[in-house]
């Protein structure tokens, strides 16, 4: 199956879409910015989920860094994640007939994995440009341009979803989650990783500071993260079983506060929430760098910046799956621990 | 967008700023000190607490920036 860049999206014939907030005029990504307020008034039913970041301007920013025309350098971060992700897609010993990157970019995972594991793979972006420079792998692989948030598959498609590193610029994540749940079909597994916790505290706390001593208040410059212990909350209530939830990090040194800045623009991973102020002063800038080297700083003068990655695994529940036994069905009791006697050795010498 | 313009300006004086900085390594010392201090400190950061360090460090960039100028 050669690979082609779908840039309308599927549709599946007369079935309804996962997403579950309505019409197919959803699924085309909207082009004026007043979309992006009426999504969060039809969120907003489904029990209060928060606007956080601006959609529109994440696709732009995606775009621009996919512009670059040398953005390959800014890929280590999503490569190295990527890698780990497919570590853990071949922890699993099954093949899977058909896979779902979502937020795939450039797609990292499908180059560690191979056609005997992933037979078949679905890359979503929301950013075009990003879609066409996706590296050929051998699986063959289907481009669709889709919103995470609002997915255009069928219930009951995927055996496998994996996603690394864009589920952090969710809006309404548990509704996600929900969708990712959804297309997958029973006994199908969704392996994700997003960035969490403290990413970027160094740089947030440097910004922070130096805002506050310069300019008497500060203002959130670094995206809000989920947290480890938030994430099985999340995945449970998406209807995800087997959880298993692990927390890495990835420390990447950088010569200076500039450098760690142009590299998330490079990587298109900008601040784009709304509450996010449009610029920086220079005094600022200049105090953030001094108290990031004095704070942070390494002997040799580069400075760390940590990418804290969450990994997460979640099944869709299926009857073969183990259970948790039923109350009342034990046939032993603790109080016999106690008659557990030492194992006789049988080797007579 | 191509051509010279505010955003392409700017970025270029950007470029220059870490060069610019490792002149003054040893005023952002102290001035990344002065900041630190008062995070273990019982007294909450304010502005202008450290305001004589970043003067410092300040003149020392602008100096460092016009003698690259030169």
């Amino acid at each position: 199956m050669s690979s082609g860049v779908c840039l309308r999206v599927l549709r599946a014939a007369g079935s309804p879409p996962a997403a579950s907030s309505g019409s197919w005029s959803r699924v085309r990504l909207p082009a004026d910015p007043r979309h992006a307020a009426r999504r969060a008034l039809s969120a907003s039913g489904r029990g209060g989920t928060m606007n956080v970041f601006n959609r529109d301007m994440k696709k732009k920013q995606k775009e621009w860094a996919a512009s670059l025309r040398d953005g390959h350098q800014f890929d280590y971060l999503r490569d190295e994640v990527g890698g780990r992700v497919a570590d853990r897609v071949y922890d699993i010993v099954r093949t899977f007939p058909l896979a779902l990157d979502i937020g795939g970019g450039k797609s990292h995972i499908a180059g560690h994995l191979s056609k005997d594991v992933v037979e078949r793979l679905f890359l979503t972006d929301v950013s075009e440009r990003t879609l066409k420079q996706s590296r050929r792998s051998e699986i063959p692989t289907h481009r669709v341009l889709a919103d995470e948030e609002f997915l255009p598959f069928k219930e009951n498609t995927f055996d496998l979803v994996v996603s690394s590193l864009s589920l952090h610029w969710i809006n309404d994540l548990p509704g996600a989650l929900r969708q990712i749940q959804q297309v997958l079909k029973p006994d199908g597994v969704f392996i994700g990783a997003m960035v969490g916790g403290e990413t970027l505290y160094e740089l947030r706390c440097s910004l922070q500071l130096a805002e506050t001593e310069r300019e008497g208040g500060f203002s959130p410059h670094v995206s809000p993260y989920t947290a480890v212990t938030d994430l099985g909350n999340l995945l449970g209530q998406a209807g995800f079983s087997m959880l298993t939830v692990d927390v890495d990090d990835v420390q990447v040194n950088y010569p200076g506060i500039i450098e760690v800045m142009t590299d998330l623009q490079g990587m298109g991973e900008s601040n784009c929430a709304w509450n996010r102020k449009s610029l920086l002063h220079r005094d600022t800038i200049l105090a953030a760098e001094a108290i990031y080297k004095e704070m942070y700083g390494n002997e040799d003068g580069s400075i760390p910046a940590t990418f804290e990655i969450l990994y997460m695994i979640g099944w869709k529940p299926h009857e073969s799956q183990a259970k948790p036994a039923k109350r009342g069905s034990a046939n032993v009791s603790f109080g016999d621990l106690s008659k557990i006697s030492q194992p006789t050795d049988t080797n007579t010498s | 967008m191509s051509g010279s313009n505010a955003w392409t300006r700017s970025r270029e004086r950007m470029r220059l700023f870490p060069e610019l900085f490792a002149q003054c390594a040893g005023e952002a010392a102290t001035y990344g000190r002065c900041v630190a201090a008062t995070t273990t400190g019982r007294q909450e950061l304010r502005k202008d607490m450290c305001a004589k360090e970043f003067e410092a460090l300040k003149t020392c960039f602008s100096n460092a920036a016009k003698r690259k100028a030169k």
